[in-house]
């Protein structure tokens, strides 16, 4: 079955890109081929001037490490892991020197400084988010993903998150490249791609 | 930071300090370890041991003996030439101090013994042969007679003084099993007691010790050619303790039988706790890839904490092995020749060790590989949408990894064939079960579908993706296969032992009776018991030389081996004549001779034994009979009851063949039930001082004491496996359970009620367990056959009530786990374990 079919897309170091669209219309499928997580079966992608569509697992893998960042819906933090531990993975498989004091860092940043030796389950859904969200950045990853980074939270939390999200991305200058089904997040974006049938329905720039 | 050191400081974070999820890994590998580090460690102590402390327990490094003889000048001479000889006699015989008598093992030194060692004495001292007149006790001698030092006892018409009391004999091992406890005396004794008139039952033996690096074992085979009709019986320093040995060798076969069988039962359930703790892992897995963990990342950090959680279990393992050895040993007791306390061997628990990480990894390979194959979003969807299993990932690491284990298992046994027999029946129980559980799977997938909702759902639940079906036929066919296999073992050891140890025996057997004094010793008997039923037969001794059609005979000594079946061919055994076919037995084929026979020599056969050395009716069979060679042909075949513990021969000759030889008579004596006892004993021994008297209570309850040990002993050992088993079959149904929490969740939040959801997995596992009973029934009755009747050559009579009994008991445990497991889950809220999910 294709999924993604004749999508032709171009985005520009520094851009915010909302991707909307209804269930089954293939973002999260376009996300996780741009970020590397899926391999397509076809055609040609490059991303940081590297071509993934020729790359494997392995090497699409080292390519992730401390230039992209990937926040999904579910969170998926580890959870035999301290907020802290699950900060520092990252910049400790990219080989960073001072994961400790970056990883601190960023949770502080995200107002998570006084729980950093919690376990996920022991943080809110909204607190998990942020968690997420300082491991997508704590690299300062040039390319940052998000999965409907606030579908599985309220609507204030959510707006939360997503002022953090953008301030933590403006600051590190990331592109940032968000799946919602929110009209108004997408709003806050500066490209908005709407996706219908595995195709680019609509492309608008603000 | 180096790959390996980032890989372990996650793999540190992640790794639960109470090996959460890792505990069926750690439990398999501790008992699978443990079973193989106490088994290497015993058998490797008693092979030191007896290879050690030969040439001590044998007396010398070569023994020569024969029977009813003192050896000829010649052989004396030949004897000298090759060392220094100590020469002496054994034999049983009755002894007396005052009022009280007991039957004891006449053990007769010459000044030159002990060749090896020293005797200690009781007092302190350690001494050689006792001076003329005087003899060393055995503590349950002095015991029975009553008597200390400085005391006198009468042995045969002799009176002796008690000299001593033996604290340590130093070749008490080599001597073997004895009737009664030894008293030693001085070489000439025997001689001026009368215990060796013509005819008597003694045994001549000569130890030589050889000077420098002889070989012990050529030497034998030289005095055997050189002496062919002398029926010397010998044995070698290498093989100090024969009876011992070949019960430690078959012992130590089952033994690594036992420790292969508990590791390759480990060995699924390490293979399921590895699936199961990676499959609990899956999301991690998954985002660790997305935050960049390459394939070798993932390999290394689950490697490390398996490898460590491998580790452990196998410290734990080995720790259990060394501690538990004295216990194993203890529970073999008088069956072992030493007694091993606490014994640290390297090399056994390295080798124990290596096998529990090597099996670790190898059932680790496939998972582990697979997982690092699949892109981080499809490890995410592998709930909904299993991942595709591909083997030829993991081909080659699981293919070395085997070969690896099987090498290291064939090059460190002794027992090679049985051994390769194992790893190759292993591998076919497990290609067995594996289409087992592939078979079932089509079968459910096929079968018309059942109108009641959970039945269906049961059904469907056999054959769905993602469905634990394959891992559960394994582990549930080995962990009740392991339950029937020690049932089937079990009943058929309590059988034989009620079997082969008869409940109606003699009250005695008597030795040495003078033939002349038959109708004398009758009579002594009835004066004193009027009840008694006296049986008399002639007892001679004598060895089969050569046996087969008289054109073509075949010579014993050239034998390259002498088969179990052939057992009479080895050394001397009891033989007799009659006129009428003994009481018990039948003959089968031939003809027994008349009364008053005077034709050429016959002889009347074992059955089995024909049928062993393929002997025919007209064949020959020549005997070794006091050191001359005599000639019988084969008149008739015989059944023996052996069970009738009477006196049972091999061979029986017609009156004209040996009657002619010296000998004498032995005796049973079945006695009317609260006949006294000590009375008759004290007549005999003083009317016939040359006969000894063997107590058959004593012997029957020794006989029955030492099966009650060999029994106990193999189900010790046996029950490692079962323990394994049972390990195996709580882990699978854990993790299967895991596998199985989703769908109970959401079976929850669609509605379905505790009970339902109860009687869903009730129904999965009846199904299951049902189909997997008569697999168990015929795996493991096959197993216990192969152990009782091929290993340990006892009769099959197992208890086929107990032994179903004892598989329902597992059937009842495997539903009783399964549900059990569920109920913390039936328990919480859908909310609740939503949330968890």
């Amino acid at each position: 079955m294709e999924i993604l079919r004749g999508i032709d897309l171009a985005v520009p170091q520094g851009q915010t890109l909302a991707l909307l669209g209804p269930s089954g219309s293939g973002k999260s499928s376009l996300m996780a081929v741009l970020s590397g997580l899926e391999r397509a079966s076809g055609g040609s992608l490059s991303v940081a001037g590297e071509d993934f569509a020729a790359m494997g697992e392995d090497a699409l893998a080292t390519a992730r490490r401390g230039r992209i960042g990937v926040v999904l819906q579910a969170f998926h933090l580890l959870p035999t892991m301290t907020a802290l531990e699950n900060v520092m993975t990252p910049l400790e498989l990219a080989g960073l020197p001072d994961a400790h004091a970056r990883a601190e860092a960023e949770l502080t940043a995200v107002g998570l400084g006084e729980r950093l030796h919690h376990y996920p389950a022991q943080l809110s859904g909204g607190e998990q988010q942020r968690v997420a969200i300082a491991r997508a950045l704590a690299a300062r990853p040039s390319l940052v993903f998000a999965d409907e980074p606030t579908g599985n939270l309220d609507a204030k939390t959510g707006e939360a998150i997503m002022d953090l999200l953008f301030a933590r991305r403006a600051e590190a200058g990331a592109t940032l490249v968000v799946i919602t089904h929110d009209p108004a997040l997408a709003e806050r974006c500066e490209r908005v791609i709407a996706l219908a049938d595995g195709r680019i329905a609509s492309d608008s720039t603000a | 930071m180096s790959p390996w050191r980032t890989a372990w400081t996650i793999a540190r974070r992640d790794l639960s300090a109470r090996f959460k999820g890792l505990r069926l890994l750690l439990v398999c590998l501790f008992l699978g370890v443990g079973a193989l580090a106490a088994i290497g460690t015993l058998t490797g102590a008693i092979e030191r041991e007896l290879n050690s402390r030969g040439r001590t327990i044998l007396g010398g490094d070569l023994e020569v003996a024969v029977w009813q003889r003192s050896a000829s000048a010649d052989e004396t001479k030949a004897f000298a030439e090759q060392g220094k000889v100590s020469g002496g006699m054994r034999l049983q015989a009755m002894a007396r101090a005052g009022e009280l008598a007991a039957p004891i093992e006449l053990k007769a030194v010459d000044a030159n013994w002990p060749l090896v060692g020293k005797l200690a004495l009781k007092d302190g001292r350690s001494a050689g042969a006792p001076p003329a007149g005087e003899a060393w006790l055995a503590e349950g001698a002095a015991e029975r007679l009553g008597v200390s030092p400085g005391g006198t006892i009468e042995v045969g018409t002799q009176k002796l003084k008690v000299g001593g009391i033996i604290a340590d004999e130093p070749d008490r091992l080599g001597e073997g099993f004895t009737l009664g406890p030894v008293v030693i005396v001085a070489a000439d004794f025997p001689a001026r007691a009368g215990l060796t008139a013509p005819g008597a039952m003694y045994r001549s033996k000569y130890r030589i010790a050889l000077p420098g690096s002889r070989d012990p074992q050529k030497i034998a085979a030289n005095l055997k050619k050189q002496f062919p009709s002398a029926g010397f019986e010998a044995k070698t320093r290498d093989r100090a303790a024969p009876g011992a040995e070949r019960f430690v060798a078959r012992m130590g076969d089952f033994l690594v039988l036992v420790g292969l069988a508990a590791l390759a039962i480990a060995g699924i359930g390490i293979g399921g706790g590895v699936a199961s703790y990676l499959e609990a892992r899956r999301t991690s897995v998954a985002t660790l890839k997305v935050l960049g963990a390459t394939s070798g990342d993932i390999a290394r950090i689950y490697l490390l904490q398996i490898g460590v959680a491998a580790l452990v279990g196998s410290a734990l393992g080995l720790v259990a092995g060394v501690l538990v050895t004295p216990l194993l040993a203890s529970a073999l007791g008088s069956l072992l020749p030493v007694a091993p306390g606490l014994v640290f061997d390297p090399g056994a628990l390295g080798r124990s060790a290596l096998y529990g990480l090597l099996i670790a990894l190898v059932f680790a390979a496939p998972p582990l590989l697979s997982a690092r194959r699949f892109p981080a979003m499809a490890l995410f969807r592998a709930r909904v949408s299993p991942l595709t299993q591909n083997w030829r990932d993991a081909a080659l690491p699981v293919g070395l990894g085997i070969a690896a284990i099987a090498g290291l298992a064939l090059l460190t046994t002794k027992a090679k064939l049985v051994t390769a027999w194992f790893l190759g029946g292993a591998l076919a129980l497990l290609i067995l079960l594996g289409a087992l559980g592939w078979a079932i799977r089509w079968l459910a997938a096929h079968a018309p579908r059942p109108k009641r909702p959970l039945l269906r759902i049961a059904l469907a639940n056999l054959h769905r993706p993602g469905a634990q079906t394959g891992a559960l036929v394994t582990a549930l066919g080995f962990g009740l296969a392991a339950f029937v296999t020690l049932a089937a073992i079990q009943t058929s050891l309590d059988a034989n032992i009620m079997a082969r140890v008869p409940q109606q025996a003699p009250d005695y057997f008597v030795l040495d009776v003078p033939r002349e004094k038959s109708a004398e010793f009758q009579q002594a008997v009835k004066s004193v018991a009027p009840q008694a039923q006296v049986r008399m037969v002639p007892a001679l001794r004598g060895a089969i030389l050569a046996y087969g059609p008289e054109s073509a005979m075949t010579r014993v000594a050239d034998l390259k081996e002498i088969p179990d079946t052939a057992w009479p061919l080895r050394g001397e055994r009891g033989l007799t004549y009659a006129e009428d076919v003994p009481e018990g037995n039948t003959v089968t084929r031939g003809q027994w001779w008349p009364k008053g026979y005077t034709g050429e020599p016959l002889v009347s056969i074992d059955e089995r034994l024909a049928e062993a050395l393929d002997l025919k009716i007209g064949d020959r069979l020549t005997i070794g009979l006091l050191g001359v060679e005599r000639s019988a042909r084969i008149a008739s075949l015989r059944r023996i009851d052996w069970d009738s513990m009477g006196f049972n021969y091999v061979l029986v000759f017609s009156p004209n063949a040996i009657a002619d030889a010296p000998h004498n008579l032995a005796a049973t004596i079945n006695l009317a039930k609260g006949t006294e006892r000590g009375s008759l004993l004290r007549a005999l021994v003083r009317a016939f001082p040359s006969s000894s008297v063997i107590e058959v209570g004593g012997v029957l309850t020794q006989a029955r004491d030492l099966l009650r040990q060999v029994s106990l002993a193999i189900l010790a050992a046996a029950s490692v496996a079962v323990l394994a088993g049972i390990a195996v079959l709580l882990g699978a149904i854990a993790a299967a359970r895991a596998s199985r929490t989703y769908d109970n969740v959401i079976l929850r939040v669609l509605g379905a009620s505790r009970r339902q959801l109860l009687l869903l997995q009730l129904a999965e596992y009846a199904l299951l367990a049902a189909l997997l009973a008569g697999v168990a029934l015929v795996l493991g009755s096959g197993i216990a056959w192969l152990v009782v009747v091929q290993l340990f050559e006892f009769d099959w009579l197992p208890d086929w009530g107990e032994v179903l009994a004892v598989l329902g008991l597992g059937l009842a445990l495997v539903i009783g786990f399964a549900l059990a497991a569920s109920l913390p889950l039936l328990g919480a809220r859908p909310a609740q374990a939503l949330r968890e999910l």
